[in-house]
């Protein structure tokens, strides 16, 4: 009963240690999304291409080899998106505002 | 907002609907299913997109509001309960405000004798027609500007605050000089052009329900008013429109608890109008009070018998005297009050 338990212990300090990275890896790749937003507030282009959500949610589906099914990859991942396309919202907001005081001056 | 994709929804059809909630400002979730693809719609966008125009995308099956389409006059905007100032009666608070006075007024001596008694009685406000919105253009249609006076007059003898009835912005202007608060009738609640004028203005509005308005419509009504800049706004219910014709209108108390929820407006209740006589007004007015209205409109005359409007729906004197003792009774179960009756000053 101790043991099983301490294992339980032992498997929940290495899903820490994971948390750890996926908050890494996900900011990571939040920061990159933020320099996409700004590049497409400069060329106007829109917030929301869903060809380019497609691939990634296919690519990754693909990929996955388990025990997540796809379909439960593809729901992690269009949240992971929906928090993307958020971020590119606001730093897109950011540089226009910025630009606008900029020809204000 | 949520939307519910049909079972079959292709892939561009989801993407539609997606496309025209970004562009809208709304950051959305998606959730794909092995049947249904949900869409969460949250933020603050900059259009707010209309639910039944995002149902006919094809491939929608449902969308559900999860948010209510008024924000200033909602609880989520202001948690605390609103206090409005009628001229230095305070409703909303922990005191039960009666606002007693006849339909119309008619005479000098008519309104200085009624504005009196009610003050006596413990009435805090004075109401009464100048101008009366009538069925027939024949009807009497009430004495404008003069009948202001004489109840500005009788208000400052008797220590009540005035409200009465606006039915044009070209009258606002004129009547801030008289009253402490301008009375919304139901027939004008949809009165949108009325509603922005009086949101222009700092003085206490009065808007009573419209006759066939749900709850809704009618705090959308007092988001015209709030949107304005005017946050000194009163609701008042007044009984609505059903198959039933046993009374005149049926006065919806239960508005009392479903707007206490979601405003943070006072409201008070008119038994007058909705019962149409004398008799159900009573009985209407304590339940008023025992289901939290934060006070009441009642009609008193009198001579109600002689009256030139609604005779049969106002009070004697002696009645509205003993149903304000009547309701000093039941206030205190609320944790409020009503001021105490006084004898009356000797003119």
């Amino acid at each position: 009963m101790r043991q099983r338990q301490s294992e339980i212990d032992a498997w929940r300090r290495r899903i820490d240690q994971i948390d750890t990275q996926l908050m890494r890896l996900l900011n990571s790749r939040s920061a990159c999304a933020v320099e996409v937003g700004r590049i497409k507030a400069e060329l106007g282009l829109p917030i929301y291409m869903p060809e380019r959500e497609g691939e990634i949610l296919e690519r990754v589906m693909r990929e996955n080899p388990g025990p997540l099914d796809p379909l439960a990859v593809r729901r992690v991942f269009e949240r992971i998106i929906d928090e993307s396309r958020r971020l590119e919202r606001v730093a897109a907001q950011k540089s226009h505002d910025v630009a606008q005081e900029q020809n204000q001056e | 907002m949520v939307i519910v994709m049909e079972q079959g929804a292709t892939e561009a059809q989801v993407q539609k609907v997606i496309e025209a909630l970004v562009e809208a400002g709304y950051d959305v979730h998606r959730s794909s299913g092995v049947q249904h693809t949900v869409l969460g719609a949250v933020g603050t966008p900059h259009v707010v997109a209309d639910p039944r125009s995002i149902e006919m995308f094809p491939g929608v099956r449902e969308v559900i509001k999860i948010s209510e389409p008024y924000k200033l006059v909602g609880r989520t905007f202001k948690h605390d309960d609103t206090i409005v100032d009628l001229g230095g009666v305070l409703v909303g608070g922990p005191e039960v405000v009666v606002m007693a006075g006849p339909c119309s007024v008619e005479t000098r001596e008519q309104v200085g004798a009624i504005g009196q008694t009610v003050s006596a009685s413990g009435a805090r406000v004075l109401r009464g027609g100048a101008f009366k919105p009538r069925t027939s253009p024949y009807s009497f249609q009430g004495h404008g500007e003069t009948a202001l006076r004489w109840m500005r007059e009788t208000a400052d003898e008797s220590g009540l605050a005035v409200v009465s009835e606006v039915m044009d912005p070209r009258q606002i202007e004129m009547m801030l000089r008289y009253v402490d608060c301008l009375q919304v009738g139901a027939r004008n609640m949809q009165n949108f052009d009325l509603l922005k004028e009086l949101g222009r203005t700092r003085k206490a509005v009065l808007l009573k329900r419209g006759l066939s308005a749900t709850i809704e419509e009618w705090l959308l009504s007092a988001e015209y008013i709030l949107a304005g800049g005017n946050m000194q706004v009163v609701l008042c219910e007044r009984g609505i429109r059903t198959f039933e014709n046993a009374t005149r209108n049926t006065l919806d108390l239960s508005a009392i608890p479903v707007v206490k929820k979601r405003s943070h407006l006072p409201i008070v209740v008119d038994p007058s109008h909705g019962t149409g006589r004398r008799d159900k007004v009573i009985p209407m007015a304590r339940a008023a009070v025992a289901a939290g209205a934060d006070g009441l409109l009642i009609e008193v005359h009198n001579d109600p018998d002689h009256a030139l409007s609604d005779g049969a729906q106002s009070l004697f004197p002696e009645q509205f005297d003993t149903l304000m003792g009547e309701l000093r009774v039941i206030a205190p179960v609320l944790g409020r009050s009503l001021p105490l009756a006084r004898v009356p000053a000797q003119r």
